[in-house]
């Protein structure tokens, strides 16, 4: 019959693997033997954190803190658990007493920037993080754990720091799929829609497991959908001010509106990876209001299509009525998704 | 029958166990008196002390081949051996003495324990539970023959791994390696380890199933020892079919394991392994996630080829409807129509779907305290309970499909999720 701390250890190594039943499986067997003991109670409240089972986690990592108050793991558990229930100011004084007790562990500093993130103290999150990359700089995990606690401060020297930090963690650990999707994403937010897909497609690659990529490249084509109507509102101005102009005029016009729209495609997906049109259609068709956003932009360059070959400036009115309806269109989506469910 | 020659040169060898001249020349004399057995036993004991020893392993051949061909019955008195006229040279000999165990009555001592079976001359170490399994291991006796429907997996399976195998010349003239493992990839329940297993049948291989749970010790090293056995198991035993099931956990992708260099070890054992000379081993392995697997297993000689195992087309779900039904008091099936109403799902999930209705068919006979057989009402009600357990998996393979076939990997999955407007 295998020891307590055998079965402890085997817990914890199915964990690391994500077989969740049989890693409690076997530190239940382990408490069997030996109930009063913080670390096997320990690997159980990690197990049920990983399993997303945080009421009965935080029992067990209560249970742990009272079987070894002077240890450092049950708190850290114990303010992860509180942190996922929404109890911050309890999880931050968790977290505190884990970093109190052992001020050189980085994974007890690693938890208590994570509370401190959720309990939305980005600062001080960002200065803990700090810590768990002076403590451990090697760690791809403590220099994602920096980005992306950086990146949820909106200014340009912490964007600044997490665009660092996610770089640090690629190159450390380059099939981090985590830090790649991460690093889209701050680009979409920087504005930059094109290097964020990319980003995007090669996430997808390194963990195609990942469901919110798919997600995050809908978002990122709305953001570029919505600077295609910029751009079409500001173009349909010229074109309804020479619609009483020479056919040849209002041809042209419409012909440089197409050219210039093409020419910023081009520049836009230039630098895609191969096998990315097949995501982006998927990612159009998997929402409707993005799949009729795109419709209709299709239809206003078929309106600007008609006026190069009919030479009618007026039609161009259509491309507006097309534009408020789709402006109309994203009020409402945004509305709607932004409601309390 | 008693000795004194040898009665003496046996408590000799009890006196000085390590003494390594002196056992070979008793295990010599043991086997010119036809008791090769004990001579075995000598000559390994001897073996175990000097490894290596030129003149204990001749003898063991000797030894050996004595126990593998048994003399015929001697047509003539066996010829005298002649006590040395010197003395031995490594150690002069005591003289037997009245208490000695040299005047134990070793002839009693054999009748008494004639009916023990002697122990194996190598035992295995303790804690080989695995390698006992491929010892031990039997040729199935399922064939792809046996396996209900999926026409177009055993084609594939035919073509692409038992063709090459069982025809390595031809192979070799069109490029294609004989060598290399078969990795079986599809939702859960869908008889991955069934056709593992028809295949070991279809090749005349003896098959191990190898679970996570046989390999991975908490132990530094240990889990690595563990694959290295099988391994060299499997060489021993081959022609064998080594399975590894949930191939996924052993050979996680080893940027997920960065906070464990066990697994990351057991990982590294694995390629290596798979890249040893392995003439006769046959390497499957079957995953949920093919996603999950470190890019080289999938290298050629490793896993290099894949094979997607779908939920069972309607031919493979009318074969294990049948299976389940048949036991079992039934009335007015329409085999037919439940098949078509049973797309997606699992080969796990028909049997789930079949004791479903079986158990309302039982709560309704204790109830009434009569039989009555199971209807098609029955399956439909339960039809309503049980959905394919399929979905999960293709939510996650179109992405797969969507994200990770830039290399033609998973150009099946991308095939199938088309036809069936999931892409």
């Amino acid at each position: 019959m295998s020891s307590a701390f055998d079965l402890a250890l085997r817990a914890e190594q199915l964990g690391q693997l994500g077989r969740l039943a049989e890693a409690e499986r076997a530190a239940r067997e382990a408490l069997a033997v030996d109930p009063e003991n913080p670390r096997l109670l320990g690997t159980l409240s990690s197990t049920l954190l990983l399993a997303e089972r945080y009421d009965e986690g935080l029992a067990v990592a209560e249970a742990a803190c009272a079987a070894g108050p002077g240890l450092e793991r049950p708190h850290r558990l114990r303010a992860l658990h509180l942190s996922m229930l929404g109890r911050h100011a309890e999880a931050v004084q968790a977290g505190y007493a884990a970093v109190t007790i052992e001020p050189a562990e980085p994974a007890a500093a690693h938890g208590y920037a994570k509370v401190l993130q959720r309990a939305g103290r980005p600062l001080d999150a960002v200065r803990v993080a700090t810590r768990v990359v002076e403590l451990d700089p090697d760690s791809a995990s403590a220099h994602l754990l920096l980005a992306d606690v950086a990146s949820d401060l909106k200014d340009r020297r912490h964007r600044e720091l997490a665009r660092r930090e996610y770089e640090t963690t690629l190159r450390i650990d380059p099939e981090n799929a985590a830090a790649k999707h991460d690093l889209a994403l701050l680009d979409a937010r920087s504005r930059r829609p094109a290097k964020a897909l990319a980003g995007l497609v090669q996430a997808g690659r390194l963990d195609p497991a990942m469901p919110q990529v798919l997600r995050t490249v809908v978002a990122v084509l709305w953001q570029l959908s919505w600077r295609v109507r910029i751009w079409l509102i500001v173009g349909t101005f010229p074109a309804l001010a020479v619609a009483a102009t020479p056919a040849v005029v209002v041809r042209s016009y419409a012909g440089f509106v197409l050219v210039a729209t093409a020419a910023l495609g081009w520049w836009t997906s230039r630098d895609l990876p191969r096998g990315t049109w097949p995501v982006l259609r998927r990612a159009v068709t998997t929402d409707r209001p993005l799949t009729v956003t795109y419709a209709a932009l299709a239809l206003c360059l078929l309106v600007y299509l008609s006026v190069v070959v009919t030479g009618f400036g007026l039609a161009a009115v259509a491309v507006w009525i097309l534009l408020i309806a789709l402006g109309w269109l994203a009020v409402f989506v945004r509305v709607v998704r932004r409601a309390p469910r | 029958m008693t000795d004194p020659l040898l009665t003496s040169l046996l408590a000799a060898v009890e006196a000085a166990p390590a003494d390594v001249p002196l056992r070979l020349h008793v295990a010599e004399l043991l086997l010119s008196r036809d008791r090769a057995a004990e001579a075995l036993q000598h000559t390994s004991t001897a073996l175990s002390h000097a490894p290596g020893d030129p003149a204990a392993l001749a003898l063991l051949q000797k030894v050996t081949k004595a126990l593998a061909d048994p003399p015929n019955p001697p047509t003539n008195p066996l010829p005298t051996v002649h006590p040395p006229t010197q003395p031995f040279p490594v150690r002069s000999l005591p003289q037997p003495t009245e208490g000695d165990p040299a005047a134990f009555d070793w002839g009693h001592a054999e009748e008494q324990v004639r009916d023990i079976s002697p122990a194996p001359a190598f035992v295995a170490q303790e804690g080989d539970p695995v390698t006992e399994d491929v010892e031990r291991a039997t040729r199935p006796s399922v064939r792809l023959a046996d396996v209900g429907g999926m026409e177009q997996v055993k084609e594939r399976l035919e073509l692409s791994f038992l063709g090459p195998v069982r025809n390595p010349e031809m192979a070799r003239a069109f490029g294609k390696s004989a060598g290399g493992g078969l990795l079986l990839y599809g939702p859960p329940g869908c008889g991955k380890t069934f056709l593992a297993r028809a295949v070991a049948g279809e090749l005349g291989a003896s098959f191990t199933e190898i679970g996570i749970a046989d390999i991975l010790d908490m132990w530094v090293g240990n889990s690595e020892r563990n694959l290295r056995a099988v391994f060299d198991a499997a060489r021993r035993k081959a022609p064998h079919v080594l399975f590894f099931d949930e191939v996924d956990a052993l050979g996680q992708k080893r940027s997920h394991l960065t906070h464990s260099s066990t697994l990351r070890n057991t990982v590294n054992t694995l390629l290596a392994e798979m890249s040893g000379e392995n003439a006769g081993v046959y390497v499957l392995g079957a995953t949920n996630h093919p996603w999950d697997i470190d890019s080289a297993l999938r290298r050629p000689g490793r896993f290099d080829r894949m094979l997607l195992v779908l939920p069972p087309d309607e031919g493979a779900r009318a074969a294990i409807l049948r299976q389940n039904l048949e036991k079992r008091p039934v009335e007015g099936i329409d085999l037919a129509k439940l098949v078509k109403a049973t797309g997606h799902f699992s080969g796990a999930d028909l049997t789930h779907l079949c004791d479903t209705a079986a158990e309302r068919a039982l709560a309704d006979s204790m109830r009434t305290g009569q039989v009555r057989p199971l209807t098609m009402k029955d399956l439909q009600a339960a039809l309503a309970e049980v959905r394919p357990s399929t979905g999960p998996w293709f939510a996650t393979a179109r992405n797969v499909a969507l994200f990770a076939d830039h290399d033609g990997s998973y150009d099946d999955l991308a095939a199938y999720l088309k036809k069936h407007r999931r892409l």
